[in-house]
């Protein structure tokens, strides 16, 4: 029994919103898009503040909205938890307060979020004393403390301290979190957080997979682009990192502990044989697969540093490069982007 | 042109405080504690605390969800709505008072059926100042409290929404979320409806009369002394001044700012 069930459609003013999408018990989906393709929306719709026009909603096995046979559970019935991208703490109630709030909310559980959150030391503050990463951590503990089926969060880790994502992080990763569903706008938070991810544009799915799947075979434009990247594991010391593979990868900038190395495909670039020059990357490569990415073409490379490249199809040719071919890849230490996790 | 400025502006301080001044000097203090305590002040004092805290009382529960029908809905009309109801505010209170007689009195619009099926007569009685009263008061409180919910209405909105999604039923929601955001702005405006309500004079006398102990407010009665008797008139001001800063002292910090 999924945790979600949405088949339905809706009008958002100039928008219409079509979406079809499970979230099973326990898993983590991500729908990502551009600004206006209905993210938010999607969650409101969930949270029961929107109602569908026409299909199906169910939560916990349960039809929340169904405007065929004019059904209509309100919010406070539906065990949604919501953490708007705004956070919206009640400015009048002390941070202990805000995350009590729900009726019939368990203050052992409280007590424990306010606990697992770091919040403690800080339970008798006014909402307007916080900073943004614990404005964050109340909202999240407040939906998570009147015990949801499903966890919607608003652009999570928007503006977040290191410390603040770590524990939320910590959090959505535990094994008695809810089924989650988050949006966001950062391909490097939905494919840390997430199972599986879903491409919203202009208030349609343009695409569904997990996060693999989407950065190899992007369907559209905005996914080639935005969740094409590729995302390394590293252990970085200094101007260096360490992926999971052993591999060495030198940075522009220094970093320590366990880092997520971004790399654009657009930033690896091709050589028949070993380049001199500026690229400190340097490294031999197999082709494993050649997918056309509209003007592009996306070449999936093994190797120590298994990655996929997009050059034009001229290059390839240039190249010539075929599944099985051997190349040299390079990536310039100013295009690697370095994440703390 | 600041040497220019600030003297107009030390001339209104000097237009506004003189006249206290000029009431508290001629105070007939040595005779002020039988002036206060004879039964004309008494029952002036009596019959003002009367209408006006019984014309809050109507204020606060007419005129609440007056402001939410015009700051929190999208009903059609309530930009005429919102016009007509600050009217009383700009209206002279004689005219006011003139027309409630011809609306509520014995013969009038709706008063003469109130006489016939309810035997019920509100000019020149304590009913009808409650009525005069609440008639001039009310827009001071609407306007206080649609103007806030107006303000807050995207902030109340994402609040709510909030709160519901966390189990909170609708009236948990107003009572919990909705009313605190709004406190400040309703204690505000009661305050000034009520003030408005002490003071009133215009439609008061108009619509119900001087009767002594029965319609006649403080306002009337210090009027009516100052004819005859300047010292009670100066004693009943003195009453009213009492009250009023009474009222503006705990609104201090709102209308204060920056002490």
């Amino acid at each position: 029994m999924s945790a979600l069930s949405l088949a339905g459609s809706t009008r958002v003013g100039d928008l219409a919103l079509g979406v079809d999408l499970e979230v099973e018990p326990g898993e983590t989906v991500a729908v990502l898009g551009p600004n206006g393709a209905g993210k938010t929306s999607l969650l409101r719709l969930f949270a029961g503040l929107l109602a569908l026009d026409s299909g199906t909603l169910a939560i916990d096995g349960a039809t929340v909205d169904d405007p065929g046979t004019g059904t209509f559970l309100p919010p406070h019935i539906r065990r949604v938890g919501w953490v708007p991208q705004d956070r919206l703490l009640f400015p009048h109630l002390t941070v202990a307060a805000n995350v009590g709030f729900g009726p019939g909310t368990d203050s052992d559980r409280v007590t424990g979020l306010l606990d697992t959150l770091d919040l403690t030391g800080i339970a008798d503050r006014r909402p307007d004393e916080c900073s943004g990463g614990q404005a964050q951590r109340v909202a999240l503990a407040r939906a998570l403390a009147s015990d949801p089926v499903v966890l919607l969060l608003d652009e999570p880790s928007t503006a977040l301290d290191v410390e603040s994502r770590h524990l939320i992080n910590g959090v959505l990763a535990a094994d008695n979190a809810p089924a989650t569903l988050l949006v966001t706008h950062d391909p490097v938070e939905a494919a840390t957080l997430a199972d599986r991810l879903v491409i919203l544009e202009a208030g349609a799915v343009t695409q569904a997979g997990s996060p693999a799947e989407v950065r190899s075979r992007p369907r559209t434009r905005y996914a080639a682009s935005l969740v094409g990247l590729n995302l390394l594991e590293a252990t970085a010391s200094g101007a260096m990192a360490v992926t999971t593979l052993g591999t060495r990868v030198v940075l522009a900038e220094a970093a320590d502990g366990p880092v997520h190395l971004v790399v654009p495909p657009t930033a690896v670039a091709l050589h028949r044989s070993a380049p001199d020059g500026s690229p400190r990357n340097v490294w031999q490569a197999g082709v494993t697969d050649l997918q056309p990415a509209f003007e592009r073409i996306r070449v999936v490379l093994d190797g120590p540093l298994p990655v996929v490249a997009e050059v034009t199809p001229a290059a390839v040719e240039e190249l010539g490069l075929r599944v099985g071919s051997e190349v040299w890849a390079a990536v310039k230490a100013t295009e690697i982007v370095c994440h703390s996790i | 042109m600041r040497r220019l400025l600030l003297t107009l502006a030390g001339l209104a301080v000097v237009l506004l405080v003189l006249p206290i001044l000029g009431l508290l000097q001629r105070m007939p203090w040595s005779s002020l504690p039988d002036l206060l305590a004879d039964d004309v002040t008494l029952d002036a004092l009596r019959v003002s605390l009367v209408v006006s805290l019984i014309a809050a009382m109507f204020v606060l529960v007419l005129g609440t969800p007056l402001a939410w029908a015009l700051g929190r809905t999208d009903l059609p009309g309530r930009r005429i709505v919102r016009a007509l109801v600050v009217l009383p505010m700009v209206l002279p209170p004689v005219v006011g008072g003139t027309a409630l007689l011809f609306a509520l009195g014995r013969r009038g619009l709706v008063g003469q059926w109130l006489d016939r099926w309810f035997g019920l007569t509100l000019p020149f009685t304590l009913s009808g100042a409650i009525v005069a009263a609440t008639f001039v008061a009310l827009p001071f409180y609407v306007i206080a409290v649609e103007g806030a919910l107006r303000t807050a209405r995207r902030e109340l909105d994402d609040l709510e929404g909030i709160a519901s999604t966390l189990g909170a039923p609708p009236f948990t929601v107003l009572r919990r979320i909705t009313l605190p955001r709004l406190l400040p702005a309703m204690g505000a405006g009661l305050a000034l409806a009520w003030a408005r309500a002490l003071g009133e004079f215009g439609a008061t006398i108009t619509f119900a009369g001087n009767l002594p102990g029965r319609t006649q407010t403080l306002p009337l009665a210090t009027f009516l002394a100052l004819q005859s008797e300047p010292e009670r008139a100066l004693a009943l001001s003195l009453v009213m001044l009492v009250v009023a800063l009474a009222v503006l002292l705990p609104m201090r910090d709102r209308w204060l700012p920056g002490r």
